[in-house]
């Protein structure tokens, strides 16, 4: 039987269309075809995106200590299918008292911005990032040094950006800013839900 | 007698949409039903040259709306087909001359009295396009096997699906190279199909012809010999509603071709 398929082999090679040397000029096409349609066809803008990639940053940041430097969020092409691939570089778990922990303190922060919200509703925008920053103070100890760039409502106050550049552990990585009020807020009713 | 109203359009520009318009509108008229061309590529008209009648535009589109003259009087009937007639853009104006409210009513008043009002909508996405697409029930989207061009007739086909009035949105895909497909470095038909997800409405392969029927200015359908001919007048009798087999491009010709063929449909089974 081999003899066979050998001979075969040989004949088929030498028949054979040049199909599988110049496959990649089409598929290639078509997948990057595929990617870009798949984003033009949605509204995620790449401050969405970047919005989404802090905001998962924050969740899993409450379970695993992670690499947020290294975090990456793509859309890719898996097989048929395109994939939003998230790759999350671990340092380390944490242990049950730290989840726990984190848990707590990401609720409390919810209901003090949730209260403060109340209170400086009226007020102008500027005092009510004031508050919050007040609140992050509070909330350093627990956070991690941040990078600035994976922020995104951080690029929108630019005189803040220096700040945690200097200094990190002064003002940390608090998810509860300005832009991301709106998620805490839908949090918040669908916790009390 | 209500005709139908079908805008070709692209988003990308020299796909052709134009040698479209013209060879579907010559090949409907010559199945014996009364049609009009529209031209709505303000400043950048073509379609008279495409059909021959450049040197008979008296009155044009801008014209009409601005009331210098009939809607009937700048219908230019075509030499050999007194069944098409072309109602040309103007050249020396831009697309904020006509608006789409104005379209629209010359659409409706054209289709009282033919049976297929046919757009040829200009290239992108604004005022052009919404102007062109006013009138219609039906569109043309038409693509080539190239990224860039899928990609902007993905665009249009969202548009078009925002659009009420519009309940038809048709394919075809112009200047196939069934040659390319098979050596795997162009997308096939269905690859394009698979990606756009709308029904193909024709499939024409790139045949040279065009330049010389261009050249001409006589609308390749007319040549019974060129296979792109073929393909648009299997285009009509599908807007017909008739059920046309789509041209098999791929057939290998000389006897290695097929031997080729068959030793490689072979090659799977073992």
């Amino acid at each position: 039987m081999s003899l066979f398929s050998d001979l075969y082999n040989t004949l088929a090679k030498f028949f054979r269309t040049s199909d599988e040397q110049i496959d990649a000029s089409k598929s290639v096409a078509t997948n990057r075809l595929k990617l870009v349609l798949m984003q033009d066809r949605t509204n995620l803008t790449p401050k969405i995106l970047e919005q989404m990639r802090s905001e998962l940053i924050d969740l899993l940041s409450r379970y695993v200590e992670l690499d947020k430097d290294l975090l990456d969020l793509n859309f890719e092409q898996e097989g048929n299918q395109v994939a939003l691939m998230l790759s999350i570089p671990v340092i380390r778990a944490k242990d049950e008292d730290e989840i726990e922990a984190a848990i707590k303190e990401h609720e409390k922060a919810m209901i003090a911005i949730s209260q403060q919200n109340d209170e400086n509703e009226s007020d102008e925008n500027s005092e009510i990032e004031e508050s919050n920053d007040s609140s992050e103070i509070i909330n350093a100890e627990e956070d991690d040094s941040t990078d600035p760039s994976m922020d995104i409502s951080s690029k929108s106050m630019k005189n803040k950006d220096k700040k945690e550049v200097s200094a990190p552990e002064e003002i940390g990585n608090n998810p509860f800013k300005s832009d991301n009020m709106d998620l805490s807020e839908i949090l918040e009713t669908s916790l009390e839900n | 007698m209500t005709g139908r109203v079908i805008v070709i359009t692209s988003g990308k520009g020299g796909v052709g949409k134009t040698t479209t318009s013209a060879n579907i509108g010559t090949a409907l008229a010559k199945s014996g039903y009364k049609v009009v061309l529209i031209d709505t590529d303000l400043g950048l008209r073509n379609l008279d040259l495409l059909l021959g009648l450049e040197n008979r535009i008296v009155y044009t589109i801008v014209d009409v709306i601005e009331e210098r003259c009939k809607l009937k009087q700048a219908l230019v009937k075509d030499k050999k087909n007194p069944n098409l007639q072309l109602l040309a853009a103007a050249q020396t104006r831009d697309k904020t001359a006509v608006n789409a409210e104005q379209l629209k009513e010359i659409c409706e008043t054209l289709k009282e009295e033919n049976d297929f009002v046919l757009v040829d909508c200009p290239a992108g996405i604004e005022q052009g396009f919404q102007n062109a697409v006013a009138g219609a029930s039906e569109a043309i989207v038409v693509t080539t096997p190239e990224m860039s061009a899928i990609r902007d007739a993905d665009r249009i086909i969202g548009l078009l699906a925002t659009k009420e009035e519009i309940t038809s949105v048709k394919l075809l895909l112009n200047r196939v190279r069934p040659s390319l497909i098979k050596s795997n470095e162009m997308m096939s038909v269905d690859d394009v199909v698979g990606i756009l997800e709308i029904p193909l409405v024709g499939i024409i392969p790139e045949d040279t012809g065009i330049i010389t029927s261009t050249n001409k200015g006589e609308p390749i359908v007319n040549d019974e010999n060129a296979l792109a001919g073929k393909a648009y007048r299997n285009v009509a009798q599908r807007i017909l509603g008739e059920e046309i087999p789509f041209l098999d491009l791929d057939e290998p010709k000389g006897f290695m071709a097929k031997l080729k063929n068959a030793i490689s449909k072979l090659k799977v089974k073992v």
